[in-house]
C-alpha cells in the first residue's frame, strides 16, 4: 500500500513537473535550435545577461497585474499609463531631492512604487464609484494619467532624471532585477494564496454573487486588486527607465496602452503552467522565456533577419497558436498519444457499420 | 397667457444663442484684428530639439510679432495629420507650418483644399516639390534638403574613416525615413562602404528598395559593421550585444544622443549623431564620449517664420518663375565641447541669432526672392 501511494506521489510529482517546465523547455530548445540554425548566441555576456533578467522582471511584473484583474473580468486599459506616470513623477521627485547622486535608485524605485499605488487606488476607486464597466472606467483613467504625465513633463523626454550611477546598478547587475522579482513573487503569492484577502478574490473570482452572498466585501477588494497592480506597474515604470535610460513621455492619446498587450502571451502561458504547479510560479517561468525570445529577437535583428513589425508578426502568431492549443488540449494531448488515430479508426467503423445497417434495411 | 410667456422666453434664448454664434463667429474669423494665427504640426513632441523649437515660436517669436502658434499633439501617420490640418481649417487659421513628414503630399493637398498657406521647417522630398511647387498655398521648404542630409553624413562618415581601424557600429534610427535614408547614404559613402555592391547617392535607391538597411549588404573593406535601427523592446539588448564587441565608435543618423548616451558614456565608446545642440549633448559632449554632433539650432526656423508671415500679410515671396520657394539651410558640426559652447550660447530662445531685428529685414512688401535667398543662405556659423 505504501508502494502503491509513493508510486501515485511519484507520478503525479513526475506529472506536475514535467507540466509545469514544458512550455520554458520548449523555448528553451527553439531557441537553441535557431541559434544553431543562424550561428547566433543569447546571453553571452555578463551585461546581456543582466539585461535578460531586467527585461523578465518588466515582462513578469506585468503579468502579474494584468492578471490580477483580468481573472476577475476587469479588463485594465489603464497599466501602461500607470507605469509610465510613477516612473516620470518618481523620477522628478527623486531627482529634485538627490540630484542623481548616491541612493538615487532605491528613493526612486520606493517612490514608483508608492505613486504606482495611489494611481491604483484611484483608478479602483473610479470604478467602485461609478459602477460603470472597467473597460471604459480604465479608458479613461489611462487618458487621464497620460495627460497628467504631459503636464508634469512638458512632453519632453525624462534623461538626466534617471542616467546616474545608481540607476545604472539596476540595468547591469543582474542580482537587483533579480531581487525586485522574488520579492514582487513573495508578496502577489503570500497576499493572494495565503491571506484572507486572497481568499476572498478567489471567491469573488469564481463566483461572485454566491460570494458577496456569504458576506465577502467585494469593494474594498477590488480596490486592493488595484491598488496592487498600481504597485507592480509603479516597479515597472522604474525597471523601464533603468533599462531604456530614459522615459518616453510621447504616451498621448493611449500611447500607454500597448504595454499591456506584451503581457498577454505570458499570461495565458502561466496560467497553464498554473495548472500543474502555481499560476504566479507560471508567470514567472513566462517571463523568463519571453525575455530570452526577447534575447533572440535582438541577436536575429542584428544580423537582419526580423526586425520591430516582423516581431510583433513573430509575438502575435506564438499567442494565436497557444491559444489554439489550448482551446484543443485534448486533441493536441490525442495527437501527441496516438490516441487521436484510434478514435479516427472508431469512427470511421461506426460509420462503415451504420451504413451496412441503413442497406441492411 | 402662461404658453406666450414660455414661448416669449424661448424666442430670447433662441435669439441670444443665436447672437452669441455670431458673436463667436466674427471673433473667430479674424477680421478685426490682425492676429496671424499658424498651426505647427510636429511628429516629434518630446525631444530637446523639438522643445526648443517650440519654445523658440511660442516665446519668442509670439512675444514680437502678433501671432499665435498652436502645436499639434505628436502625429505618427498621415490620417493624424490630415485631422489636425482640418481642425485648423475649422478654426479658420492662417497658415500650417509643418515639423511632421509622414505624408507631405497628402499635407499640402489638404491645405490647399483649405485655401490654408502651407510650408516646411525642414527639408523634403524632391519629387514632392515639384509636384505641389505652383500650388498657390504652398509657400515653400526651408531646411536642409536631401542633398545636405546626405552631405552631412558624408562629412560624418569622411571625419570617421581613418579612425575606424577594426569595427564600426552604426544606427540607422528611423530609416526608410526619407532623411534618415540620405544620411545613411551619405554616411556609407564617407566611409569608404558599399551597399548591395551601391556606392554614392545610389545606394539612397537601394535602401528605398530594401525598405530599409539590410545589414548583410553593408560592406566595409576589412572591418565588421554591426548595425541597428528603430526602436523597440530588443534595442537595448542589441546595443548591449554591440558594446560587448567594443567597436572603434557607433555612428548614427539621428537620436543616438537620446537612446543610448547613456550607455555609450558607461562604455567609453566614442560617437557621432545628427541631432541638436542641447544641453544633454553638452555634457555628453563635456563628459561623456560623444565626439561629433552635426546639428541644427533653435532659431534656424525663423525664416521659414518670415515667410509664412509674408505670405499671410499678401507678400507671397516666390521663385523667378512664380513657383514656391525652397532652400536648403546647412547643419553646424561640432567636434570639440569648446566649439559645442560656442554653437550653444550663440543661439538661444532668448538671444537667438534670427532675432526680431534680422528676420523684420525680410519681412514686407517689398522683399525679393534673391534678398530672401541671400538672406536663408548666408553663413552665420559662429566663430570661436
Amino acid at each position: 500500500m505504501g508502494n502503491l501511494i509513493n508510486k501515485h506521489q511519484l507520478k503525479n510529482f513526475g506529472v506536475r513537473t514535467a507540466g509545469t517546465l514544458a512550455v520554458p523547455a520548449l523555448f528553451v530548445v527553439v531557441i537553441f535550435i535557431i541559434c544553431a540554425a543562424q550561428g547566433v548566441m543569447v546571453l553571452t555576456s555578463s551585461s546581456l545577461f543582466a539585461d535578460f533578467v531586467c527585461y523578465a522582471a518588466i515582462v513578469t511584473l506585468t503579468t502579474f497585474a494584468l492578471s490580477i484583474n483580468l481573472g476577475s473580468g476587469r479588463f485594465d486599459f489603464s497599466l501602461g499609463s500607470m507605469a509610465t506616470l510613477s516612473a516620470v513623477a518618481s523620477a522628478q521627485l527623486t531627482y529634485s531631492m538627490l540630484g542623481g547622486g548616491a541612493g538615487s535608485g532605491i528613493v526612486m524605485l520606493v517612490f514608483s512604487v508608492l505613486i504606482g499605488a495611489v494611481a491604483g487606488a484611484f483608478s479602483g476607486g473610479l470604478y467602485v464609484i461609478l459602477r460603470i464597466p472597467p473597460i471604459i472606467t480604465s479608458l479613461g483613467v489611462a487618458l487621464i494619467f497620460e495627460g497628467i504625465t504631459f503636464v508634469l513633463t512638458n512632453g519632453t523626454y525624462i534623461m538626466s532624471e534617471v542616467q546616474n550611477d545608481s540607476m545604472t546598478l539596476f540595468r547591469t547587475q543582474w542580482y537587483l532585477p533579480a531581487v525586485i522579482i522574488l520579492v514582487a513573487l513573495a508578496a502577489v503569492y503570500f497576499l493572494f494564496d495565503r491571506t484572507k484577502f486572497g481568499y476572498d478574490y478567489k471567491a469573488l473570482k469564481e463566483g461572485q454573487k454566491v460570494s458577496i452572498n456569504t458576506g465577502i466585501r467585494e469593494v474594498p477588494n477590488a480596490v486592493w486588486c488595484y491598488v496592487i497592480c498600481g504597485a507592480l506597474m509603479g516597479t515597472v515604470g522604474f525597471l523601464q527607465a533603468a533599462r531604456n535610460t530614459y522615459i518616453s513621455t510621447n504616451v498621448l492619446n493611449f500611447g500607454s496602452i500597448s504595454v499591456m498587450f506584451t503581457a498577454f502571451l505570458p499570461m495565458f502561458i502561466g496560467g497553464f503552467i498554473g495548472r500543474f504547479s502555481n499560476d504566479k510560479v507560471g508567470y514567472l517561468l513566462a517571463g523568463l522565456s519571453m525575455s530570452l525570445l526577447n534575447s533572440l529577437f535582438a541577436q536575429l535583428s542584428l544580423i537582419g533577419i526580423i526586425d520591430s513589425s516582423s516581431r510583433a508578426i513573430v509575438e502575435a502568431v506564438l499567442l494565436v497558436l497557444f491559444l489554439i492549443f489550448l482551446n484543443n488540449e485534448q486533441t493536441c494531448r490525442d495527437l501527441v498519444t496516438g490516441r487521436i488515430f484510434k478514435k479516427w479508426a472508431e469512427a470511421a467503423r461506426e460509420r462503415k457499420a451504420a451504413k451496412h445497417s441503413r442497406e441492411d434495411k | 397667457m402662461k404658453h406666450l410667456g414660455k414661448k416669449l422666453v424661448a424666442c430670447a434664448c433662441a435669439l441670444a444663442l443665436t447672437g452669441s454664434m455670431a458673436a463667436l463667429a466674427a471673433c473667430g474669423g479674424n477680421g478685426e484684428n490682425d492676429e496671424v494665427r499658424i498651426g505647427v504640426l510636429v511628429s516629434d513632441v518630446s525631444g530637446e530639439e523639438a522643445v526648443s523649437f517650440r519654445n523658440y515660436y511660442t516665446q519668442y517669436i509670439a512675444e514680437q510679432y502678433n501671432v499665435t502658434f498652436t502645436y499639434t499633439e505628436q502625429l505618427n501617420d498621415s490620417a493624424s495629420e490630415i485631422a489636425a490640418i482640418e481642425q485648423f481649417a475649422g478654426q479658420n487659421y492662417d497658415a500650417i507650418i509643418s515639423l511632421s513628414a509622414n505624408d507631405r503630399a497628402s499635407q499640402a493637398e489638404a491645405c490647399e483644399e483649405a485655401g490654408m498657406y502651407y510650408a516646411i521647417a525642414s527639408g523634403m522630398d524632391d519629387t514632392i516639390y515639384e509636384t505641389y511647387k505652383n500650388n498657390e498655398y504652398f509657400v515653400g521648404q526651408i531646411g536642409p534638403s536631401m542633398s545636405t542630409e546626405y552631405e552631412a553624413g558624408l562629412a560624418m562618415g569622411e571625419y570617421y574613416a581613418d579612425k575606424i581601424e577594426d569595427s564600426v557600429a552604426i544606427y540607422g534610427a528611423f530609416i526608410p525615413n526619407p532623411m534618415h535614408v540620405y544620411r545613411m547614404a551619405g554616411l556609407l559613402t564617407g566611409l569608404g562602404a558599399t551597399y548591395g555592391g551601391a556606392t554614392g547617392e545610389a545606394i539612397v535607391g537601394a535602401i528605398f528598395a530594401d525598405s530599409g538597411v539590410t545589414a548583410s549588404k553593408i560592406s566595409l573593406e576589412g572591418k565588421t559593421v554591426s548595425y541597428l535601427a528603430g526602436f523597440g523592446d530588443s534595442t537595448m539588448t542589441e546595443m548591449g550585444t554591440i558594446i560587448a564587441t567594443d567597436p572603434d565608435a557607433l555612428l548614427s543618423v539621428g537620436m543616438a544622443t537620446t537612446f543610448f548616451s547613456a550607455m555609450l558614456n558607461e562604455a567609453g565608446i566614442p560617437y557621432a549623431d545628427i541631432d541638436s545642440f542641447t544641453t544633454s549633448n553638452a555634457a555628453n559632449m563635456q563628459s561623456g564620449t560623444l565626439e561629433y554632433l552635426a546639428g541644427k539650432y533653435t532659431s534656424s526656423i525663423g525664416p521659414i517664420f518670415a515667410a509664412v508671415y509674408n505670405a499671410v500679410q499678401g507678400n507671397k515671396i516666390e521663385n523667378a518663375d512664380g513657383s514656391a520657394i525652397s532652400i536648403s539651410q546647412d547643419y553646424w558640426v561640432a567636434t570639440s565641447y569648446e566649439q559645442f559652447e560656442v554653437f550653444q550660447t550663440s543661439d538661444s530662445v532668448t538671444d537667438p541669432i534670427y532675432n526680431k531685428e534680422l528676420l523684420d529685414t525680410v519681412i514686407g512688401e517689398d522683399v525679393t526672392y534673391e534678398a530672401f535667398e541671400a538672406f536663408v543662405t548666408t553663413d552665420r556659423t559662429p566663430q570661436a
